[in-house]
């Protein structure tokens, strides 16, 4: 699909799952820009990223100046997230989304200590400190999803950057993350509170993600299967 | 001192200590707006605070409107450096400073789970992952000075987020991190290069910052020894 106008593409090197990549797929989606994704032969490519890590971002402009190449994943997301209208020019606004991404970013960096521990009682500690900081995450964001008159939007009336890493977290917890620990389901989908629920559904009803919000599952199903 | 415009004033929540606080205080300083600070009582506030955790900043208007109040650090710092100018509008150029911040909690994260390890196997795994990051960090950082001319400053010629972000890592790191792991500063000491030395000398001779910085501690004194 060839620009129409001087609109950049973009590349996402990163591995094949949801983590912290799905975001960024969700908004060059839904955006509706040309992107392609690469997924780098690892580690045999670490040495040649900005930071030895994905996920990274290229941003080819259509004027012949060089690409643009970031990397961390929150900084991918509120980059994209604003050059494409995702985040609030407010930034009073911005910050209360931001503040969400931040947020879902500590409880999946909490599930990746689990990952990484060995002994069983660093697995053990690890596991408790993300069971309780999701337990967190639910109680807050159900509530904000209520305050704003459960319509299953955290802000406004519109699919928002919350909305996105809100979807990704649920989707890592309840899909992504069986891979690390077998039955995590069991426990986490019991814990999701019917306003979680409406968001989930209402995000994966979105039409402007429709082409590939299902490629890494059906969520909505998940939980109420 | 009141406020002689419409700035608004602010209250920064958190623990007496550098941490994820002092970057904050900095930004508050160069901005030379009015703030204080509250140390609230641990664990009992945890449920007055948005999301359980510290910081907090609360800006007060002079309009009679409600507190804003947010949460994460990162985020804090990002809103305050955005409103105050010491990170740029243009998205490109904001983004290659957040990137630099959130790389640098990507090797504190790496140092936390080896702090908090508790067998010696986890230990040993961690400490080697927390040792590969601050290494990369370091030439990363060292390149990035030697490329802005090793003016000890980041980006540009005057004081930035990168910069006072940085700045506070390294603070951390060298005064603070030795009650977690206790040969931290004989280790990480001897790599801290001549460009991150001038860097932070640079910060710490700022104008904008004289009158706070060195209250928690002298830096350029304490890896110049």
């Amino acid at each position: 699909m060839a620009s129409t106008n001087n609109r950049p593409s973009y590349i996402l090197r990163y591995f094949d799952m949801i983590g912290n990549g799905e975001s960024t797929r969700l908004m060059l989606t839904a955006a509706n820009v040309e992107w392609t994704e690469e997924r780098p032969e690892w580690p045999q490519e670490k040495a040649n990223q900005p930071f030895g890590r994905l996920p990274v971002l290229i941003e080819k402009s259509t004027d012949g100046s060089p690409d643009f190449v970031i990397c961390e994943s929150g900084n991918i997301e509120r980059y994209l997230g604003r050059t494409l209208g995702f985040i609030p020019a407010d930034l009073r606004k911005a910050a209360l989304q931001e503040q969400v991404r931040d947020q879902t970013f500590d409880v999946i960096t909490s599930f990746a200590g689990f990952v990484r521990s060995t002994s069983e009682e660093d697995k053990k500690a690890r596991l408790d400190a993300f069971w309780e900081i999701l337990d967190k995450y639910i109680a807050v964001y159900s509530k904000h999803i209520q305050d704003n008159g459960n319509t299953g939007y955290l802000f406004g009336n519109s699919l928002s950057f919350a909305d996105i890493t809100t979807y990704v977290l649920f989707k890592n917890v309840l899909i992504g993350f069986a891979k690390f620990k077998e039955d995590i389901a069991d426990y986490a989908k019991p814990k999701l509170t019917p306003e979680i629920i409406k968001l989930i559904s209402t995000v994966e009803a979105e039409p402007s993600i429709s082409k590939i919000v299902f490629k890494s599952g059906d969520l909505s199903a998940a939980v109420k299967a | 001192m009141a406020s002689t415009t419409n700035t608004p004033s602010y209250t920064l929540r958190y623990f007496d200590g550098i941490g994820l606080g002092e970057s904050i205080r900095l930004l508050l300083t160069a901005a030379n707006v009015e703030w204080t600070e509250e140390h609230p009582e641990w664990p009992q506030e945890k449920p007055n605070q948005p999301f359980g955790r510290l910081p907090v900043l609360v800006e007060k208007s002079t309009d009679g409107s409600p507190d804003f109040v947010i949460c994460e650090s990162s985020n804090i710092e990002r809103y305050l450096a955005r409103t105050y100018g010491l990170l740029p509008a243009d998205l490109r150029k904001a983004a290659l400073q957040e990137q630099l911040r959130d790389q640098m909690m990507d090797v504190v994260i790496a140092f936390s789970g080896y702090a908090r390890s508790i067998s010696e196997e986890d230990k040993k795994a961690r400490k080697e992952a927390f040792e590969e990051i601050f290494e990369k960090f370091i030439a990363l950082l060292t390149k990035i000075l030697q490329d802005n001319g090793s003016t000890g400053r980041l980006f540009g010629d005057s004081l930035s987020y990168a910069d006072i972000a940085i700045y506070i890592f390294f603070k951390n790191l060298i005064l603070d991190f030795v009650r977690l792991v206790a040969d931290i500063v004989d280790y990480a000491k001897p790599k801290v290069t001549s460009e991150i030395i001038k860097l932070i000398s640079t910060v710490e001779t700022d104008p904008k910052l004289t009158k706070f910085v060195l209250k928690s501690g002298d830096l350029t004194a304490a890896v110049s020894a």
